[in-house]
């Protein structure tokens, strides 16, 4: 038996995603999503076709921010700070595993993971 | 049909008011959300909260499950007949309380069978933590799954070339059956990468530490570093100074666009830790000899 083969999509900026399906994916309406691009939440790559397209990107931090606005039972306004922030957060994650990069391991402090430093910290 | 106690679930009288239920809810919600709790069987005692709140909230909903009466928790029941009437002659066999509290509140009691409202199946989430090898070529490897039922499955997964840290995939169709009509779920994959002994990835680019003696950053070197396709000799011009970053093009994580990233080798000058008789003898000479002040221009490790 053989299964068919798993379609891999990448949620990043490389492909992009629907309002209907954007909407869909997150258990939201498409007059929820379009909400959210009016609160500047979200923003559509064009606007001016018949149904506008997102980066697939959005997607997972909008799905968090759904999910927690059912959970939390939070309004749609909220929702869209929540979304704001999650972006925000992931953005500043993103930088911190950036400038970590380029820190030499011998001069991360505290235990870590990954080899040993070859230099005791001075002091 | 098991009948449950949701004002116990939430903790309150069965005549509170609507507020009373809300700050109820909210407060056991933030405290046993799986995204705020760890403590074992937070998830199965948020579900119970959440399943009581979305009846209680709802005025419909609430007056439905109010007619049912007070029965103890877990107290085996039917429901009245009229509801099997009016719920559109379904059996409710194998339905949960939820379920068909459920369909009270979408205004569908009058005829409407609830084998006609399509199910999307459900979605997954996953985080998947695999090697920096493994994001570089692609991997395949084996998720479990648990379903509703407490069971679980495997499916093997082929992670392409070029994920990198934070990355987030989705396999459309892969997770839980869709029902009446409704599309099947999807499943969400969200890359992290184990720590590697060598390097460090930023995006698809890598750093490396590069340990030079306090010659070889002066007079300039020839020296093998590591790369993720076997070592490369990397050409250390004279002068390099500590906390400089050497740049090998194109030798850092595929980016799955068919290009890759830099490595990036970041310099720091070593120094022997003990000296023979020799080298204390050359290095006393050298201090004599050079006019070089560290501390006279850029200030300690900095500069490039």
């Amino acid at each position: 038996m053989t299964a068919p083969p798993v379609e891999v999509g990448w949620l990043d900026a490389r492909e992009m995603i629907t309002r209907s399906e954007l909407a869909r994916s997150c258990g939201l309406s498409e007059a929820e999503v379009t909400e959210l691009v009016d609160y500047g939440a979200l923003r559509a790559l064009s606007a001016a076709a018949a149904e506008p397209v997102f980066s697939a990107e959005c997607l997972p931090a909008l799905r968090r921010a759904a999910r927690l606005a059912r959970d939390f039972d939070l309004d749609l306004f909220t929702m869209a700070l929540l979304l704001q922030y999650l972006d925000r957060i992931e953005a500043l994650e993103r930088q911190v595993r950036s400038l970590r990069a380029q820190v030499p391991f011998h001069a991360l402090p505290g235990p870590r993971e990954g080899p040993q430093p070859w230099h005791e910290p001075h002091g | 049909m098991k009948y449950k106690d949701y004002y116990a679930a939430l903790g309150v009288p069965r005549d509170a008011d609507a507020e009373t239920i809300k700050k109820a809810y909210r407060k056991l919600a933030r405290e046993h959300h799986p995204d705020v709790s760890a403590a074992p069987g937070a998830e199965a005692r948020f579900k119970e909260i959440a399943e009581a709140w979305q009846t209680l909230k709802d005025p419909e909903k609430r007056a439905a499950y109010d007619e049912l009466g007070r029965r103890p928790a877990g107290e085996d029941f039917a429901p009245p007949p009229q509801w099997a009437r009016e719920f559109g002659g379904g059996s409710f066999e194998d339905l949960d309380l939820a379920d068909l509290l459920a369909t009270f509140g979408r205004g569908q009691r009058r005829g409407a069978h609830r084998a006609r409202m399509p199910q999307h199946g459900r979605d997954y989430e996953s985080t998947v933590r695999i090697s920096l090898e493994d994001a570089h070529r692609g991997a395949k490897l084996n998720l479990q799954l648990g379903d509703e039922e407490g069971g679980a499955r495997t499916l093997e997964v082929t992670i392409p070339p070029g994920v990198s840290e934070g990355q987030k995939l989705r396999l459309r169709g892969r997770g839980g059956k869709g029902r009446d009509g409704g599309a099947d779920g999807d499943i969400y994959l969200h890359i992290t990468l184990a720590p590697h002994p060598v390097f460090r990835a930023d995006g698809h680019d890598l750093h490396l530490d590069l340990a030079l003696a306090p010659w070889e950053a002066a007079l300039g070197a020839e020296v093998e570093v590591p790369t993720l396709d076997g070592p490369v000799v990397l050409t250390v011009p004279p002068g390099t100074r500590a906390g400089r970053k050497l740049r090998l093009r194109g030798r850092g994580l595929a980016n799955g666009r068919g290009g890759r990233g830099d490595l990036y080798a970041v310099v720091h000058i070593d120094v022997p830790g003990a000296l023979t008789e020799r080298e204390r003898e050359l290095f006393r000479q050298l201090a004599a000899a050079s006019r070089f002040d560290p501390r006279a221009v850029a200030g300690r490790g900095a500069g490039s």
